[in-house]
């Protein structure tokens, strides 16, 4: 493949497609870890909760048609959604529990929920399949694609509109950006997002005007556990149908930088996590060229870096100028 | 400064001491408790997956220690699962005595994986490019290692320390650019074509860490990690660095009103911590693996938390914590061979001891409990007496 043809597959609807797809577990992810990001609890869990969903969505929808053989067959997968974002909660309370409840630093204790999820996931799987690697040998079933009617016939949008196949997009795709829409309006709109972002930035002036600071941010917590498990369940039952052992490969984590990198709003956060999914997809491109793989892999988290270098110098400079200005008020005055 | 005494009668500083001595006893107790509730709790677990639970976890507990024999004269059996132990520990002793500098400062750097990796890395190419004797080759491959581990912990310590940027995702960043890194310069350029996997060829014999303990992979590695512990202990204690450093964790702005910089003492614990994360590449690659190899050390660096946890950031407590933990590790290999128990129960171990060291109020909350206890049953024994006297 020449360079041109690898140009050309970038400035493609099918380019966004893939990149689209690439980025949903992380949007899902990140947009929960925006939220109690917000609520001034940082959840460094991201990563633990959507493995563990992941696993429990690809676990509980394969054995569901031994234990409800009545149902239709359609049912099973969303059991394991089901069965998935309970997961999340669970793992997320843990977490609210532990820091809110009993002190813990809210740093380690998400890293021993991220420890809990890699270790609990792979003893679980090998102690009910045998196998430590995956759950190849279980038939798990995947949610669906939504496949929008009508608009295949038109070259370039219907690529658009229904990736490259013109199988349609997967609902956990759907699901990402309706959240994004949701999210904004609750966080901009409504009393509660309102509450929220008070809590995170000044806790005591949102507690003496009556804001059950603890309250929300158990909210908060247990909502990016929700939208991580989403996350996490994209990967094993809609990505692939498959659990593999340590399967996220550090996706938590990149939803964590991906906030800040959005300069914590919903809609920059999920314009960052798209720039990661183009850099992926991008590198799926040029794995066709002789450009390695790894080189292509370190731009994410290189960009990143970058990206928090300048967005904190932009910061800074913007308070010295604002203290130049407030100091140039005051002596005229 | 004046001397405690001239504050303090003897009695008090008496006093100050023994409540100390009592502080540091409960902290010991209760540390002692989590690892004994989390290993319960991991017995339990075992006890719904296996059909041998008992054995799986006698080997978990007894597996890494030799067994000396009698029958047919003296003789040490399983010397190689002892050296496990140690060639375990060693890696999370200096992982341990990484993370303990930058919690200490409270800086929540988690970049020890990148820079072990990269210290291995940089070890690895002084090993295979530069001819020299052999203590003068190790001697350089050890420095080479420790200034990789350090400018990479540099990083992330400028761009916190000078302009703010969140320790946790930059570290966790630039592990990701340091492994991709690793694999990109052994693919590209060090991989032996002979091999039939990705992986250098192996370290010329000057290059080797010389054998301590024959019969197992244990090497002078031992003694670099033993005069690391040292040279922490002495850091933190006896030098003005690692007063500052403390008191920076203790409270940032009463040290800047000190008259610490703290800046610059915030950017080099992180990058002084990254040297013990680099010698931890060098026992890795040049003790146990003697070459590099594609897959080192998937995750090992996150290792050394639960380490510095169960020391509480201390040095000294570092080495046992370290050893301890290294003995869980090696054991859960033993019982993931002998047994239908994976060595992953020991996961879920750690996960339950990280919970519960952090959980800072559950202790109290579990003293104040009983004692809520004890007191309503003592009232409530004496209410009928006094009910009775009127």
């Amino acid at each position: 493949m020449s360079f041109e043809t690898v140009l050309a597959s970038i400035f493609s609807a099918a380019f966004i497609a893939s990149v689209l797809r690439v980025s949903t577990p992380i949007i899902l992810a990140a947009l929960g870890g925006l939220l109690s990001e917000l609520a001034g609890v940082i959840n460094i869990a991201l990563e633990g909760i959507m493995l563990g969903a992941a696993f429990a969505g690809v676990m509980v929808s394969a054995f569901a048609p031994q234990w409800f053989p009545g149902l239709p067959v359609w049912v099973f997968p969303w059991i394991g959604v089901l069965a998935g974002i309970i997961t999340g909660i669970i793992l997320a309370w843990l977490l609210a529990f532990f820091h809110l409840e009993l002190g813990a630093d809210i740093i380690l204790a998400a890293l021993g929920i991220n420890i809990l999820a890699a270790g609990g996931t792979v003893f679980l799987m090998y102690s009910i399949t045998g196998d430590k690697g995956s759950t190849s040998t279980l038939a798990s079933p995947a949610i669906p694609n939504i496949v929008i009617p009508f608009v295949n016939n038109i070259p370039f949008v219907g690529t658009l509109l229904n990736a490259e196949n013109l199988t349609g997009y997967n609902v956990f795709t759907y699901v990402a950006l309706i959240m994004t829409v949701l999210i904004t309006i609750f966080l901009y709109k409504m009393p509660l997002g309102a509450h929220l972002r008070a809590v995170g930035e000044n806790p005591d002036a949102a507690a003496s005007v009556g804001i059950n600071v603890k309250r929300v941010r158990y909210y908060a917590l247990l909502a990016s556990g929700v939208l991580a498990a989403l996350g996490g369940l994209n990967l094993s039952m809609g990505y692939l149908t498959i659990f593999q052992a340590n399967m996220t490969a550090g996706r938590g984590f990149i939803a964590l930088a991906v906030i800040y990198l959005g300069n914590r709003n919903p809609i920059g956060t999920v314009i960052a996590a798209l720039i990661f999914g183009a850099a992926t997809s991008l590198g799926a491109q040029l794995g066709t060229l002789s450009v390695p793989p790894q080189l292509i892999e370190m731009i994410p988290p290189a960009v990143t870096v970058i990206a928090l270098v300048i967005y904190n110098l932009r910061k800074r400079a913007q308070i010295v100028a604002n203290a130049r200005k407030f100091q140039e008020r005051a002596e005229k005055a | 400064m004046p001397d405690g005494s001239a504050f303090y009668s003897t009695r008090q500083t008496d006093l100050i001491v023994k409540s100390k001595r009592k502080r540091f006893l409960l902290e010991f107790l209760r540390i002692i408790l989590v690892v004994l509730i989390a290993l319960g709790i991991g017995f339990i677990i075992t006890l719904f997956v296996s059909d041998e639970p008992v054995a799986a976890f006698k080997a978990l507990l007894t597996g890494p220690l030799p067994k000396i024999s009698f029958e047919g004269g003296f003789h040490i059996k399983g010397i190689n699962r002892f050296g496990n132990w140690m060639e375990e520990s060693i890696t999370l002793i200096l992982l341990g005595l990484a993370v303990s500098i930058v919690f200490k400062a409270k800086q929540f750097s988690l970049g020890a994986d990148g820079q072990l990796i990269l210290g291995a890395l940089a070890a690895g190419v002084v090993a295979l490019y530069v001819d020299a004797p052999l203590p003068i080759h190790i001697g350089l491959a050890l420095v080479a290692a420790m200034v990789a581990g350090f400018l990479w912990g540099l990083i992330p310590g400028i761009l916190k320390a000078y302009i703010d940027v969140d320790e946790i995702v930059s570290t966790l960043m630039l592990n990701v650019i340091a492994i991709q890194f690793y694999q990109l310069v052994l693919v590209q350029w060090l991989r032996d074509p002979t091999a039939g996997f990705i992986g250098t060829p192996f370290f010329p014999k000057t290059a080797i860490l010389p054998l301590v303990i024959p019969g197992t992979r244990v090497t002078i590695a031992l003694f670099i990690m033993l005069a690391s512990v040292f040279v922490v202990w002495f850091l933190m204690e006896r030098t003005t660095f690692g007063y500052e450093i403390k008191v920076i964790g203790a409270n940032r702005k009463f040290a800047e009103y000190g008259g610490v910089n703290t800046k610059r003492v915030i950017a080099l614990s992180m990058a002084v911590s990254g040297i013990f994360a680099g010698l931890a590449g060098v026992h890795l690659s040049m003790g146990l693996l003697k070459r590099l190899t594609l897959n080192m050390s998937p995750g090992i660096g996150f290792e050394g938390i639960v380490v510095a946890l169960l020391a509480r950031n201390n040095p000294i407590g570092v080495l046992i914590a370290g050893l301890f933990y290294g003995y869980l590790r090696t054991g859960a290999q033993i019982m993931e061979r002998s047994s239908d128990v994976t060595r992953e129960v020991v996961l879920i171990i750690q996960a339950i001891i990280i919970l519960l060291i952090t959980a800072e109020r559950l202790f109290p909350l579990f003293q104040e409990w009983w004692l809520r206890r004890k007191l309503s049953a003592e009232l409530d024994s004496n209410v009928p007496e006094e009910e009775a006297a009127r």
